[in-house]
C-alpha cells in the first residue's frame, strides 16, 4: 500500500473512537475521530477522506445526513454506517442511500478491520489484513 | 447478493415462477427436492417432511405437534445453512417465516387467481366448480391457522412480504420479471449486519433441532456465538435440564456461550401437587 488510507471516525460515544483509532491504526490507517456530527461535517467539507465511519443515532444529525451529505461531495467515499439500532428497515434504508456496509453495535475491532479491508479494496487501496493476525 | 425467498399457497405456481427467476437472475434454486438430503441427515422419512409442511387436517394432538416442531426444525436448519451461501430462490420450504431480521432476503409472495386455483382442483379432485372454491377457501384457512401455529405468524398478512404478486392480473413472465427488478435494488443488497442475522438463524435452527431431539417448548435465540435458550421445567428438575441444554447446545459449532432461561411448568406442577 502506497498512501494510508484516510479515514474519519464519528460517533457521539468517546469509548467508540478511543477503542477503534489504535484497531484501525494496527493496519495502517490514519483516523480522524469525531464524538460531534456538526464538526466532522466541517472537516469533511474541507478533505475528501477515503472512508467515513459513523454512528447513525446522535444528536443533532444523524448518520443518515452524514451519509447523504458525504456521498453529495465525494462519491468515491466508502460510507460504513455503526448502530446499536440495528433493525431491518433502517439496514435496507442506509444500503438504499448508498452506504458501503452496515455494522450491529456491539461488534468486535476485528469485524470493523475486515469491513475496512474489503472497503479499501473496492477504492483500488488494497490493504493486508488476515483476522486472526491481529488481536483487539 | 440477495437470496429471494418466494411462497405462495399454490405451490405449482410458486416452483414454476421461483425456477424461473433463478434463470433470469443466474442463481441457484432451492425448493422441496432436497427434502430426500434433509431426510437422509437426520434419518426421518421424507413424506413426513412434506406433511410438517403441509396443511393439518385435524386439530394437533400433543405428540403431533412436538414431532411437527422437530421436523420443522430440522427442515429450517438445513435450508439456512443453505441460504449462507446467498444467491438462492428458495420456494416451498416456509423459508418465509424463518429467515428473520435479514435485510438482503427479498421476499415475494404470489397470491394465486382464485378462479383458475379453483378450476384446477375442480379437475383434480373431480367436483365442481362451486365446490372447489369451498374447498380452496378452507386450504387457505388451514395454511393460515397453520403458520400461526408453528411460527406465530400469518403467512397472508401482506406487510410480510416486501412483494406481493396478484396472479390474477400479473401472469408468471411478467413476475419474473418484476421479481428479478425488485432484487436488483440496493436495498436488497447483503451487509456485515444482514450476513450476521443470517448466520445467527442458522446456528440458533441448529441449536434447536438438537434440544427437539429430546425436549419440547423450546425457543432459541443466537447472538455474537452466544446462545439464549427458554425452556419450561419443572422446579426439581431446573438444575439437571439446564445442565442437559448446555452440553448440547455447546455441541453445535461456533456455539460459544449458552444461557438458560427456564419458565415454570405451572400446570404440571399443579397437577403434581394434588396428587
Amino acid at each position: 500500500m502506497s498512501q494510508p488510507l484516510e479515514i474519519l471516525l464519528l460517533d457521539d460515544e468517546p469509548i467508540v473512537g478511543k477503542r477503534l483509532k489504535p484497531a484501525l491504526a494496527k493496519i495502517g490507517c490514519e483516523v480522524e475521530v469525531f464524538q460531534d456530527p456538526i464538526s466532522a461535517l466541517a472537516r469533511i467539507d474541507e478533505k475528501n477522506f477515503d472512508i467515513v465511519v459513523t454512528d447513525i443515532r446522535m444528536d443533532e444529525i444523524d448518520g443518515m445526513q452524514v451519509l447523504e451529505r458525504v456521498l453529495a461531495k465525494s462519491p468515491k467515499t466508502k460510507v460504513i454506517m455503526i448502530t446499536g439500532y440495528a433493525m431491518i428497515a433502517l439496514a435496507r434504508e442506509a444500503m438504499d442511500k448508498g452506504a458501503f456496509d452496515f455494522i450491529a453495535k456491539p461488534f468486535k475491532p476485528d469485524d470493523l478491520r475486515q469491513v475496512i479491508a474489503k472497503a479499501a479494496a473496492a477504492i483500488g487501496s488494497p490493504i493486508d489484513f488476515t483476522p486472526a493476525s491481529y488481536s483487539t | 447478493m440477495p437470496i429471494i425467498i418466494i411462497s405462495s399457497d399454490a405451490v405449482q405456481s410458486a416452483e414454476q415462477i421461483a425456477k424461473a427467476t433463478a434463470d433470469a437472475v443466474g442463481y441457484e434454486c432451492l425448493g422441496r427436492e432436497i427434502l430426500p438430503e434433509i431426510a437422509a441427515t437426520n434419518k426421518v422419512p421424507v413424506d413426513k417432511l412434506e406433511e410438517a409442511l403441509g396443511k393439518s387436517s385435524s386439530p394437533w394432538r400433543r405428540m403431533r405437534a412436538k414431532r411437527r416442531s422437530q421436523l420443522l426444525a430440522q427442515i429450517e436448519a438445513h435450508v439456512l445453512d443453505r441460504l449462507m451461501a446467498d444467491k438462492i430462490v428458495c420456494w416451498g420450504l416456509a423459508a418465509h417465516l424463518y429467515v428473520r431480521g435479514v435485510s438482503h432476503a427479498l421476499k415475494v409472495r404470489l397470491v394465486p387467481d382464485s378462479q383458475q386455483e379453483a378450476g384446477r382442483i375442480a379437475k383434480q379432485r373431480g367436483v365442481s366448480e362451486e365446490k372447489a372454491a369451498k374447498l380452496l377457501q378452507t386450504d387457505v384457512r388451514k395454511q393460515a391457522q397453520w403458520s400461526q401455529t408453528a411460527y406465530g405468524l400469518n403467512e397472508l398478512d401482506p406487510t410480510m412480504y416486501d412483494l406481493v404478486i396478484n396472479l390474477g392480473q400479473i401472469d408468471p413472465d411478467e413476475s419474473v420479471r418484476t421479481i428479478s427488478g425488485a432484487v436488483a435494488f440496493r436495498k436488497f443488497q447483503p451487509m456485515t449486519y444482514s450476513i450476521k442475522c443470517l448466520a445467527e438463524n442458522a446456528m440458533a435452527a441448529k441449536v434447536k433441532t438438537k434440544l427437539l431431539a429430546t425436549m419440547n417448548d423450546i425457543s432459541v435465540q443466537a447472538r455474537d456465538g452466544r446462545v439464549v435458550v427458554t425452556c419450561k421445567a419443572l422446579k426439581r428438575e431446573r438444575q439437571k435440564k439446564a445442565a442437559a441444554i448446555k452440553a448440547l447446545a455447546g455441541q453445535v459449532e461456533g456455539v460459544e456461550f449458552v444461557e438458560v432461561h427456564l419458565i415454570n411448568y405451572v400446570i404440571r406442577e399443579a397437577a403434581e401437587s394434588f396428587r
